[in-house]
């Protein structure tokens, strides 16, 4: 175990080390514990101390954008609908409890455990138990979501949701209960190899594909995944393409194993754009049974992310076209992509001035994801550089091109007051909205809190 | 916007202001810090830009959601 021991730190450290109080975890016994956010330079730990497994430090951030810059302030507003009281205190009553700070921007259904994947890192509880929930089941957690938070955006999630032919069915129900951006998480091995399903999951209504993409080479899926499956995404892509659905792709950033292929997957995005709507980094968290604490070196933190994004690009996307959106959870950039290929940043004013509601941040996120990860409509206009309105609103939506990144949390860097600030929901089985950070967490044993275990 | 006044080049519209005619041109439109330029009838005078009531609340308005970040 790593002890943070101050007689070991020089004077001149102690006096640049800067502590933040919070609550955390013990990654043993899952114990509140309290937890400091100490800044040393540009790098920050979460230092924590369980009076029974003793000390802990895990690193947080490491680099520029410096951890004090990367802010975005947010008045609390409690959910429109609790359904759990608070007794053990969070993350113990998720529900949500009316300690929550943020309303739901999008809220996860796991439509089935199941997958045909067997990969190293996944939040999802792989297996091949059928006992799926029925339509009726999913009516009911639709409806708990207006209940609680509105018509939000919806992600359909597993397991691999693909495995169910009865998806569009689910889609469909969605969509007529009134949500109107439903997209889908998936690693497009069956929309690659059945386009009459891609087909029908459009005639359904779904708006959008979150494709698990870890990158342009062969090896990276191999490691990763178990399988070379870069054609499969490929073909999966140009599946959607066909039928005007958006993808988003999505890379779980391991070091040593894709993070050398950051600009890759960006160029990859551009020369797929404007069906890739836009490209949305993971940087991998540890869940389920781990045998080691992870160690710094297992970690990339969001500025390195977004460090390497502009060293990757060549500059193409740069440091300063990424803000803060959830706070330290994420950031995001946003584009229209230009005749000669260059990007041109739209300027966010609208975030990191002041102190925002968190209900109308959550609002303006649905909108925003639901407006740039849709499918574009096919260009009509036959010369990007007229300058009419027409082309303008053309070019605004068709063009738009989107970087983004949130990074998850584990039992080992959970931050209390950052969960409480998280807005993506998964719909538990007992129709409750838990964080989706809580919902996944499990100790170091792979027991979890809400998910239920096999 | 009304179509008919963008196909046409010049027009009988006169400037409110100046009393200058108004011709189709180039004009800088900002949002949220966000610089576009775009054909507009404008005075040939004083430069006032005219903006109907349906341009405004139909394609500018567009044009606004679409600059409106998370």
């Amino acid at each position: 175990m790593d002890v943070l021991d101050q007689c070991l730190i020089s004077t001149t450290e102690r006096l640049n080390t800067k502590r933040l109080g919070t609550e955390s975890l013990c990654p043993e016994c899952l114990k509140k514990i309290p937890a400091q956010r100490v800044v040393q330079g540009e790098t920050v730990y979460l230092v924590k101390h369980c009076p029974e497994h003793g000390d802990y430090r895990t690193l947080l951030w490491r680099g520029s954008p410096l951890w004090d810059s990367w802010v975005r302030p947010t008045i609390p507003t409690p959910p429109k609908e609790c359904f759990t009281q608070i007794e053990k205190g969070c993350p113990f009553d998720c529900g949500l409890c009316e300690d929550h700070y943020k309303t739901t921007c999008t809220a996860l259904i796991e439509v089935t455990q199941r997958c045909n994947l067997n990969c190293r890192f996944c939040f999802a509880n792989a297996g091949t138990e059928l006992d799926e929930p029925s339509l009726a089941v999913i009516e009911g957690w639709y409806k708990n979501v207006l209940a609680a938070s509105g018509p939000v955006n919806v992600q359909l999630s597993g397991g691999e949701p693909t495995l169910r032919n009865d998806l569009p069915e689910i889609v469909d129900m969605g969509r007529k209960l009134g949500f109107n951006f439903i997209q889908l998480n998936t690693n497009g091995l069956r929309l690659a190899e059945d386009p009459i399903f891609v087909s029908r999951l459009k005639e359904a209504g779904l708006s959008s594909v979150f494709l698990q993409f870890d990158g342009t080479e062969d090896s990276i899926y191999q490691s990763i995944r178990g399988r070379r499956l870069f054609d499969l995404k490929a073909k999966a892509i140009e599946n959607c393409a066909q039928h005007q659905i958006g993808v988003v792709l999505v890379p779980t950033l391991i070091p040593g194993i894709n993070t050398h292929n950051i600009g890759g997957i960006i160029r990859f995005a551009l020369e797929n754009h404007p069906v890739v709507r836009g490209v949305h980094f993971q940087p991998v968290s540890y869940f389920g049974r781990i045998s080691q604490e992870p160690t710094d070196e297992d970690r990339i933190t969001l500025p390195e992310v977004i460090q390497a994004i502009e060293d990757q690009t060549d500059g193409l996307i740069k440091v300063a076209d990424l803000k803060p959106h959830n706070g330290r959870c994420s950031f995001s950039g946003n584009f229209t992509r230009q005749p000669d290929g260059s990007l041109k940043p739209i300027i966010n004013n609208s975030c990191c001035t002041g102190p925002e509601r968190a209900d109308e941040l959550a609002r303006k996120t649905r909108t925003f994801v639901a407006r740039q990860w849709s499918g574009a409509e096919t260009p009509t206009i036959q010369s990007t550089s007229s300058n009419s309105w027409d082309n303008l609103i053309q070019q605004l939506k068709t063009y738009a091109f989107s970087i983004s990144g949130m990074a998850f949390q584990d039992v080992w860097n959970i931050d209390i007051d950052r969960l409480k600030n998280c807005c993506i929901h998964v719909v538990s089985p007992d129709g409750k909205l838990i964080p989706f950070c809580a919902y996944n967490l499990t100790d170091k044993n792979g027991h979890s809190i809400y998910r239920r275990e096999r | 916007m009304n179509n008919t006044l963008k196909q046409t080049p010049t027009t009988l519209w006169k400037c409110g202001k100046c009393g200058g005619e108004l011709q189709r041109g180039s004009v800088k439109a900002s949002y949220l810090g966000n610089d576009f330029v775009v054909e507009e009838l404008k005075c040939l005078n004083c430069g006032l830009v005219l903006i109907t009531e349906e341009l405004a609340l139909g394609k500018m308005f567009e044009v606004e959601q679409s600059l409106e970040d998370k």
